[in-house]
Parts: C-alpha cells; sequence; structure tokens
C-alpha cells in the first residue's frame, strides 16, 4: 500500500545553510506520527516544505501517489492537507465562527459576481454554518462563535486553529508545537482531542512536538530530527530507550 | 460681504458628496477591507475623466449624426458649439453618450486594475503595487499631458456636459445631476455592503490580516486582489467621469497625487473598513471642500494675502496626522461580523437549549 504521505531525500537550502538535508519520511494513512527533536533541528522547515509554503531545492514530496513539491500552499490545501502554527496564526479581528468558516473550500458567495446577490450562496453559507456548529462543538469552542479570536486564551486559540483546519475537510494534519504556551492540563486535552480527529474522522496526523511524554501516550511512529537529517525513527518504546536521541535531546 | 446662496451651495456639496463617495468606497474596498493600499487613486479617477473628455468630443457627435470637430486649438469653440447645439436638442444622445461613456471608463479601468494588480501583487509585498500605482498615475499623467491631440495636451479639454445639458433653469439642471451622482453613489454603497458581508468580503478580510495564512488555507490570493481592483478601479472610474461632468473640463493638472491623498484622508477619517465610515468621510471632505474656497474668495476680497487653498491642505494634513494618532480606526469603526452565518449558529444553539 502507498503510504498517504512520503518524502524522498527532501533537501531545503537557506543561502548557505542546509536546513532539511536528504530527508525520507513516509506517513501511514490514519497514523498519528510524531516528529521531534532540538530548536533548529529543521522541523518547521519541513512542515513548510510539505504545506507548500516554500519549495523544496531537492527531492519529493508525495501526497496519495501524486508529487506535490513544487505545488503553492493553496493547492496543496485543496489536496487535503491542513496546517496548524507553531504561533497561534488566527485571524484574530475576527469572529471565531468566520476564523472556522473562511477556509471551506469551493465557496460560491467567494466569488465576486454572486457575492453581492444572497440568494446564490446563502443555503450554502447556512450549510456551513452548521458543519461549523459540529467543528466548534468538537472542541468545545460553540459558545465562543461569537467571541473575537484575539479574547481567546492560548489553550482556545490552539484549539480553534485545529477547528479551523477541520473544516477543509483534510486527509492529512500537520501540526506544528500544538501545546506550545499551553498549561499541561490543558495540553493533555488537546492531544485527546488530537487522537478523536483520527478516531472520528479517520485524519491522519504528523505532529511536531516537544512535550515528549504527551506525544509519547499517543503517537504511533516517531521521527528524530536533529541538524537537518533523520537521526532516528521507529515506535514509541524503541525511541524513548534510544540512546543516542536521548543524548541529542536530553543532553544525557 | 458676499451674499451665499444656501441652496447652490448645499447642491454643489451633495453632488460633490456623491462623486467622493465612490472614490472613497472604491478605497475602502480596496485598502479598508482587502488592505491593498491603492495610491493610485488619481489613475483611475482619471481614466474616467479622460474617457468623458474623449467621447464628449468625438462619440456624442457620432451619436447625433453630426462630423466632429477638432477640439483643440483654434477650432476650440466650434466643437464647443456643436456640443452645446447637440446636448440642448438631441437629449437622448447625451443620454447614450453619458451610458456608453460609463460602460468605457468601466471597462478601460477594470482592465487595468486587473492587469496592474495581478502582476504586482504576486509579489510578497503589497507595498510594491502602492508604488507601481503611484509612480504609474504620475507617468500617465505627464504622458498624456504630452498627447496633443488626445486631451488637448497642458490646455485641457473643454465640452464635457453633464446630461441635464437641455434642462433650461439652471437650478433644476443642478439639482437633476446632484441627485444622479446620489444615485450612483448610492448603488455604489449597497453593492460594496453586500460585498463585505458575503463570503467574498470574509475572504478579503482575511487577506488583510494574514496573507500567508489565507492562501495556506486554500485560497487563490492574486485572483481576490486583482478581482477587489476591478470593482474599486470600476467605481473609481465611474467617480472620474462625473468629477469631470461636474467641472465641465478635463485637465491633467486634476489628477496629481493629491486627489489621491484627498480620498485618503476621506476613509481615514471615516473609517477605515467601514462603508459608512467612507459615506461619512467623503461628506466631510466635501464640505470642507466647499467651505476652503468659499473662504478664499471671502479672504480675497477682504484683499487677504493669504492663499487660503493651501490653508486646505495644511487641515487635511492636520486630520491625517491627528488621525492616525489618537483615532487610527477612524470616526466609524468597521464592523465585527461578515455574514448571517452568526444568526444561523444562535439559531441553532437556541433550538438545543
Amino acid at each position: 500500500m502507498t503510504p498517504l504521505l512520503e518524502l524522498k531525500n527532501l533537501r531545503k537550502d537557506f543561502g548557505g545553510l542546509r536546513a532539511v538535508d536528504d530527508v525520507s519520511l513516509t506517513v501511514p494513512e490514519g497514523a498519528i506520527v510524531g516528529l521531534i527533536g532540538p530548536n533548529g533541528s529543521g522541523k518547521s522547515t519541513l512542515i513548510n516544505l510539505i504545506a507548500g509554503s516554500t519549495d523544496p531545492s531537492a527531492g519529493q514530496v508525495r501526497f496519495a501517489g501524486q508529487d506535490i513539491s513544487d505545488l503553492p500552499s493553496n493547492e496543496v490545501f485543496k489536496m487535503g492537507i491542513a496546517r496548524g502554527y507553531q504561533e497561534p496564526a488566527l485571524y484574530f479581528k475576527m469572529t471565531v465562527l468566520d476564523n472556522v468558516l473562511l477556509p471551506v473550500k469551493d465557496q460560491r458567495g467567494e466569488r465576486p459576481w454572486f457575492a453581492p446577490w444572497r440568494r446564490f450562496w446563502q443555503h450554502e453559507e447556512s450549510a456551513h454554518a452548521e458543519a461549523a456548529v459540529q467543528a466548534l462543538e468538537q472542541v468545545q469552542l460553540l459558545q465562543h462563535y461569537d467571541t473575537l479570536a484575539s479574547d481567546l486564551s492560548g489553550g482556545q486559540m490552539k484549539l480553534l486553529e485545529i477547528a479551523r483546519c477541520l473544516m477543509g475537510k483534510p486527509k492529512l494534519l500537520l501540526l506544528d508545537e500544538p501545546t506550545a504556551g499551553v498549561a499541561p492540563k490543558l495540553a493533555y486535552e488537546i492531544f485527546q482531542q488530537i487522537a478523536r480527529l483520527r478516531d472520528d474522522f479517520g485524519i491522519t496526523l504528523l505532529i511536531v512536538e516537544h512535550r515528549l511524554e504527551i506525544l509519547f501516550d499517543f503517537a504511533d511512529y516517531v521521527y528524530v530530527m536533529h541538524l537537518g537529517k533523520l537521526l532516528a525513527q521507529g515506535g514509541v518504546d524503541e525511541i524513548a530507550q534510544d540512546a543516542i536521541v536521548r543524548e541529542v535531546y536530553f543532553g544525557e | 460681504m458676499i451674499n451665499i446662496d444656501i441652496g447652490a451651495t448645499a447642491i454643489s456639496i451633495l453632488t460633490l458628496f456623491g462623486i467622493y463617495s465612490l472614490m472613497s468606497i472604491s478605497l475602502n474596498l480596496e485598502y479598508g477591507v482587502a488592505g491593498l493600499p491603492n495610491f493610485g487613486k488619481a489613475l483611475f479617477i482619471s481614466i474616467g475623466a479622460y474617457t468623458a473628455g474623449i467621447t464628449y468630443t468625438r462619440l456624442l457627435p457620432l451619436l447625433a449624426g453630426a462630423e466632429a470637430i477638432h477640439p483643440c486649438g483654434p477650432t476650440m469653440g466650434g466643437a464647443l458649439q456643436l456640443r452645446s447645439e447637440i446636448m440642448a436638442s438631441q437629449p437622448i444622445a447625451g443620454f447614450i453618450n453619458f451610458a456608453l461613456t460609463l460602460v468605457f471608463a468601466a471597462v478601460i479601468a477594470d482592465a487595468v486594475g486587473f492587469a496592474v494588480s495581478y502582476v504586482t501583487l504576486r509579489l510578497k509585498e503589497e507595498w510594491f503595487l502602492a508604488l507601481v500605482l503611484l509612480v504609474g498615475g504620475e507617468t500617465v499623467r505627464i504622458l498624456v499631458r504630452g498627447a496633443d491631440d488626445f486631451i488637448c495636451s497642458h490646455n485641457g479639454i473643454s465640452g464635457v456636459a453633464q446630461p441635464f445639458f437641455f434642462v433650461a433653469d439652471p437650478r433644476s439642471r443642478a439639482l437633476l445631476f446632484m441627485l444622479l451622482s446620489l444615485a450612483l453613489a448610492l448603488l455604489a454603497y449597497l453593492c460594496s455592503q453586500r460585498l463585505y458581508h458575503s463570503p467574498f468580503g470574509r475572504m478579503l478580510k482575511g487577506l488583510r490580516e494574514n496573507e500567508e495564512v489565507t492562501r495556506g488555507l486554500g485560497k487563490n490570493i492574486s485572483l481576490a486582489r486583482a478581482q477587489i481592483m476591478a470593482v474599486g478601479s470600476l467605481m473609481a472610474a465611474i467617480g472620474g467621469v462625473l468629477f469631470a461632468l461636474n467641472t465641465g473640463f478635463v485637465n491633467t493638472n486634476d489628477f496629481v497625487v493629491n486627489l489621491t491623498l484627498d480620498v485618503w484622508v476621506m476613509v481615514v477619517l471615516g473609517g477605515i473598513g467601514n462603508n459608512r465610515g467612507a459615506l461619512l468621510g467623503a461628506l466631510l471632505i466635501a464640505i470642507m471642500d466647499r467651505f476652503a474656497q468659499i473662504g478664499a474668495i471671502v479672504l480675497n476680497m477682504g484683499g487677504s494675502e493669504i492663499e487660503f487653498n493651501y490653508v486646505r491642505f495644511i487641515a487635511f494634513g492636520l486630520i491625517l496626522l491627528w488621525m492616525l494618532r489618537y483615532r487610527p480606526s477612524g470616526l466609524l469603526p468597521e464592523s465585527r461580523l461578515t455574514t448571517d452565518a452568526h444568526d444561523v449558529v444562535r439559531r441553532v444553539i437556541g433550538a438545543s437549549k
């Protein structure tokens, strides 16, 4: 079976800096895959490469059997890859509801010639609003639908970002430190939500995370990056015991 | 003292308000909603004005079955007389010419707006568009001024007439033109309100706030920007047609950067992102404009040395600075909501309780 996501010898240079160096990895469908490594090891760059925010210097990104290496990020999203950001990148001056309605694909009312005539898109918009109710309920933000995103707490922002991704009906969700800046208890809840995305919607996840104790509770497989290269990979137990990983990560 | 005709002053202010509204609403859509700093407003307004200058001197005689007279130089008097005869005796030809002027101006401005933005906005920084348009507007103005036969170069072209020219009573004529300009402004306002409160408006707001994320959420942002530039340019060009019709004269000197800045003052004053704010800004500037002119005349007649027209520039500059410092969101702040999806959700929540 072809994996949902496959990176082949991926490389990214920024001037003289090789941020990602010859990385090959696979993410099978329905899995929760962790990506760990010290700061500056190239994890976020790897996420950017997959999401199409930046193009690789060499190598390939294959998604569901197709080469998507050079697609811009909007096309990548349409193919079914959504992403979260390390810093919450919400529309802070828009309401929670507007935040989740914006990413819905192929909205009729987004075309300027239909937009002024409500009857062309009102029906569709109501259906999207009802889908948004479900997505917001999923992350327990429904009662805040009318709130400006800037008024949410840090943890709620992370959850809203996940709900926003959900509205694009992704097959693969890339999350960059979904628990950064969140209290430990809420961090665990966020991971429970993430696990439900896989169980309820069949969404595959690739997660960059520093809180290994939580990640290891949920991940099926873990890749370790160091200085742009893949250092190790394996099941959770394997990685937790790996001497080199412990040395790089914990300085042991 | 001079006598101020209150009725005539009110009509001229409201006419100006309609014209300015078209300009400020268009900039509000581009900058206020979509975040595109259009510093080339004067270019798109001038496209409308030049189009009027050409249609009224070349197309109008054709529509009336007469032969066009070259409107520049020694034959200018004849051309003007021909225009007056046609406009007075054949109002239908005048109206058809007016309608065609609007269509041509809209199509040309649309094409220019779409083309300019589609090319420049593919670059990362939207401020590149601001510079291209700022420089482009001035370049086009100088080129046009140098093109002898186009609109009579630096002399400007006379002979633009408002469609109610055939009405004999000047007060009724002005009143009708005022209503026309207000009607077009109302149309632009309704259109932009509907755009704002639609998924298209929501996408544009998203674009303004975070371009990178909006692209990452599947939106073709170059296309969306070119589209809103096309809408904005269309409105600005129609404002330009009315501007020319109101003055009766098209001169390249009217379309310098000052005009662009005036429109910016309207939007910043009224409220960035709020269409009602754009209307309010246009009204306030129209009033100030007219009173600055009256003030200039009064001072001049009193033998004053002060050139009041410069006072106007200083006043506008101070308004801009004061607003940006103390009230950057303008007199009327932006609406929080986009579509009526919020009502749908409120109902769903209410039903489940």
